[in-house]
């Protein structure tokens, strides 16, 4: 033991002591990024009792992080859902404004039985031809709106997969660093760092699984068990649609050639963005496209007009409400697109040469049929037509299973039915969104939490640095008052 | 021994996201405060949303049956009051033919009180309401009965001018009036000239109503007869009787066919003011359904009103009282946050 080793021990100190501080400036620099994860000197002692740093570690949990992945993919995948529903519920939210097809329906009906009172007033006809034709509208323009909000979803889930496999091009970088980094023995913290934070913005958008291999390299599996990253990432593919119809079906998303957003798919994707537009688009939007097809087709069904004569020879026909396959009735199950051809007979629509003494008198389905006239005497006051269109929109019918549960009711009933149904798809999502979002959002405070940087700590540790660095030099400057000592001694 | 660990970012996160929450809870609190219903109805709804739309649906399609009641109670009204119009002419006309048994009057008075009598009724008969003639059936547009007495003649006056010269040989003025006997009168009234005042004679001379009466839902679920017509036997019978008395010369007619004449008018008057009356009470019936339906639409509208409310009001208290709440609570955040910024080690350094 001499003077030198002290010296030695002294200057190794104010070493380690920079190192330490070079890593406290690195925490304080990140105190405020979220995917900062704190980074820990591990300080020893060598066998003539210097101090060193030797490698630098992080705080980590890897529960928490999981679980942070879990509920950030079903977060996002709620969120997505509960946004294209919350564009869909519009189309009904408000019966005050009568934009629903079940409050258009409840105005047609309120309409004819004004008619129905005073048949000989035109006017109360016109109020008719106008509920109708606003009837018909909504439901074309609701029939719009599904299919924006499939559009959108499409197009929402091509752009999540353009971010997917820009990801994990990005995540191949990160994870050779890592990989070869831990081979080499460096520091790689700042590099998990910025895995994790790929790792978290990839699971936003797809439900993903982790497994960490030798090396400290990770593999990714997506949450039904399709292999996204293996050392290299799989091609994840998608043909967008660009225009929806209501018989248009989306194409599914493949990863590594293996479809995991069809229905059919047996490692389907549970969660993510790209699960939550996926069941939008196939699932949601599709069965309220369908109730919006049974409504209409309930509607020219109600006001479908008969033979009146005897015998009947001539087809039923559709009446006020046609679409483009007129004469022939439209077929009793969903048929694709329904609502968005609906419209009012030009047959009973002055503005487009027709009569609008036909409400009264029906022959709207073919005003040189005799056949079809329920009134062939033309009394004014002949009410028994519109009496009967009014009971039939409460009369029971049935309803193709595809489009629900409600498979016999009246189509007034089915309409509020299928209110019912979309605000309680509405609710769910909304509910299941603002809780997971609130989960996601808990898990990664904790995270951040757990792992994240304390200014104050971090200060108070530079306090203790800035002493030991101090007593470290005070230390030097009074072995060189020694060794000066010494030296005027011997001199 | 672990102490435990909080970074300074989760610090101030917390906070801002507690911050995020409460003002969007105030923006919906205020909405619900100065609406007075819920702010966002399907959300809290959900599955009861359908409900609500068909509640609101029966809601506005009773206040509509409500409304189109006023119109067929307006047109029952005026149903009535001309037919009691109706039968205090037959019953006037009735009281001079009774004190004419004794042959004090003289006939040409008598035929100018049946043909007034016959007027009124006509236009009893033709009584419209906002242009719609009400005792015309469903044939509302077209006048139910023309004017009798009208030049050219009308087709009434035309067919009982036509069965006249048919069965006596001469015109109902005509000097050969004189010598038909009371027995053929009487067969005359009872046969050719009755069968002028029924079945297809009636509709195709007399009257252009259709016998099919207007038919009005008067509840959801009501579908009732609100109109009586022209074609109903009592109006058949008193046309008969007041034209027998005016149009067939009975000033000219022997005292024996007169007295036949004027003894059939009466028994069909008796009898049509018997059946007027029943025809009356019915109108009267119609008038109280139409009655007992508002009543009960009324009560049912009231369950209904309160129903909605139920589901789409919110307690104003309560809203406000949120809203003092939250912003107690997002300024206790913005006092906290800015007590947090000052409570760093580094100030004391």
């Amino acid at each position: 033991m001499n003077l030198s080793d002290a010296m030695n021990i002294a200057q190794s100190s104010l070493a380690s002591n920079a190192a330490q501080i070079l890593i406290l400036s690195r925490n304080i620099a990140g105190a405020n990024n979220p995917n900062y994860s704190r980074k820990i000197a591990l300080v020893t002692t060598s066998d003539n009792g210097a101090s060193q740093v030797v490698s630098v570690g992080q705080a980590t949990d890897q529960a928490l992080f999981t679980s942070m992945l879990n509920a950030s993919s079903d977060a996002a995948a709620a969120t997505a859902l509960s946004s294209g529903l919350d564009q869909l519920q519009q189309t009904v939210n408000d019966t005050q404004t009568a934009t629903s097809p079940s409050a258009l329906i409840g105005n047609l009906s309120n309409a004819l039985q004004q008619y129905a009172t005073s048949p000989s007033d035109t006017a109360l006809a016109q109020e008719v031809l106008t509920a109708a034709q606003s009837l018909a509208s909504g439901l074309n323009s609701a029939s719009v709106t599904v299919q924006q909000v499939r559009e959108q979803a499409d197009a929402g889930m091509a752009a999540s997969v353009n971010k997917i496999n820009s990801l994990l091009s990005q995540f191949q970088t990160v994870n050779n660093t890592i990989v070869s980094g831990t081979q080499a023995g460096s520091d790689v913290t700042d590099a998990v760092d910025t895995r994790n934070s790929i790792l978290t913005q990839l699971s936003q958008q797809i439900g993903i699984k982790t497994a960490t291999g030798s090396n400290n390299s990770v593999s990714i599996y997506t949450d039904g068990g399709v292999t996204l990253f293996d050392n290299v990432p799989m091609s994840v593919t998608f043909q967008p649609t660009t225009a929806y119809t209501a018989s248009t079906a989306g194409n599914s998303v493949y990863v590594d050639g293996v479809p995991i957003t069809n229905s059919s798919s047996t490692m389907g994707l549970q969660s993510g963005t790209l699960a939550g537009l996926a069941n939008l688009r196939d699932n949601v939007a599709v069965t309220y496209q369908n109730k919006l097809d049974e409504t209409a087709r309930g509607l020219i069904d109600n006001f479908a007009e008969s033979d009146q004569s005897n015998p009947a020879t001539l087809p039923t026909a559709p009446g006020l409400f046609t679409y483009p396959g007129a004469p022939a009735m439209p077929a009793n199950n969903v048929n694709p697109g329904l609502a968005g051809a609906i419209e009012v007979n030009p047959n009973g629509d002055p503005g487009q040469g027709g009569s609008l003494s036909l409400l009264r008198n029906g022959g709207i389905a073919d005003p040189t049929e005799a056949g079809y006239d329920y009134n062939p005497t033309g009394a004014a006051s002949y009410s028994g037509r519109v009496q009967q269109l009014i009971g039939n929109l409460t009369q029971t019918m049935s309803f193709d299973p595809s489009a629900g549960p409600d498979t016999s009711d009246s189509v007034t009933g089915f309409a509020a039915s299928s209110v019912s149904w979309l605000e309680v798809a509405y609710q769910n999502a909304t509910n299941q969104s603002t809780y997971q979002t609130t989960l996601a959002s808990q898990t990664s405070q904790s995270l951040s939490s757990e792992t994240g940087v304390n200014l104050d700590n971090q200060m108070s540790q530079m306090l203790d640095l800035e002493s030991s660095y101090q007593a470290s030099s005070k230390l030097i400057s009074t072995i060189d008052n020694v060794f000066n000592t010494l030296f005027q001694v011997t001199a | 021994m672990e102490t435990p660990y909080i970074s300074s970012a989760s610090i101030s996160t917390a906070l801002r996201h507690s911050i995020l929450q409460m003002q969007t809870q105030l923006t919906q609190a205020q909405t619900e405060v100065s609406t007075g219903q819920v702010a966002d109805i399907g959300l809290s709804l959900g599955a009861n949303m359908g409900q609500y739309v068909s509640l609101t649906q029966q809601l506005s399609s009773l206040q509509t049956i409500t409304t189109t009641n006023n119109v067929v109670a307006t047109r029952l009204s005026a149903t009535d009051s001309a037919m009691t119009d109706m039968l205090s002419t037959a019953q006037s006309f009735l009281n001079n033919l009774v004190a004419d048994q004794n042959g004090t009057t003289s006939g040409q008075v008598m035929q100018q009180q049946a043909a007034s009598s016959l007027q009124s009724l006509t236009s009893d008969l033709n009584t419209t309401v906002d242009q719609q003639y009400v005792f015309a059936g469903i044939n509302s547009d077209v006048k139910p009965i023309a004017d009798y007495a009208q030049t050219p003649p009308s087709a009434a006056q035309q067919a009982v001018a036509n069965a006249f010269s048919a069965a006596f040989g001469t015109s109902q003025s005509g000097t050969g009036a004189t010598n038909i006997s009371a027995t053929d009168m009487q067969s005359f009234l009872g046969t050719q000239f009755a069968g002028l005042f029924t079945g297809s004679a009636w509709t195709s001379n007399w009257s252009s109503a259709s016998s099919q009466s207007t038919r009005s839902r008067i509840t959801p679920s009501e579908l009732v007869n609100t109109s009586v017509t022209a074609n109903e036997p009592a109006m058949q019978k008193l046309a008969m009787a007041y034209t027998m008395v005016s149009d067939l010369g009975l000033s000219n007619l022997s005292q024996g066919a007169a007295q036949a004449v004027i003894s059939t008018a009466t028994q069909t008057v008796t009898s049509a003011i018997s059946e007027l009356t029943d025809l009356q009470a019915s109108v009267g019936t119609m008038q109280s359904q139409v009655i007992n339906a508002n009543n009960q639409m009324s009560v049912q509208t009231n369950v209904l009103t309160t129903q909605i409310n139920n589901l789409d009001t919110v307690d104003h208290y309560e809203a406000s009282t949120r809203v003092n709440e939250l912003t107690t609570q997002i300024e206790t955040a913005y006092s906290l946050t800015e007590q947090l910024h000052g409570l760093s080690l580094v100030n004391y350094l």
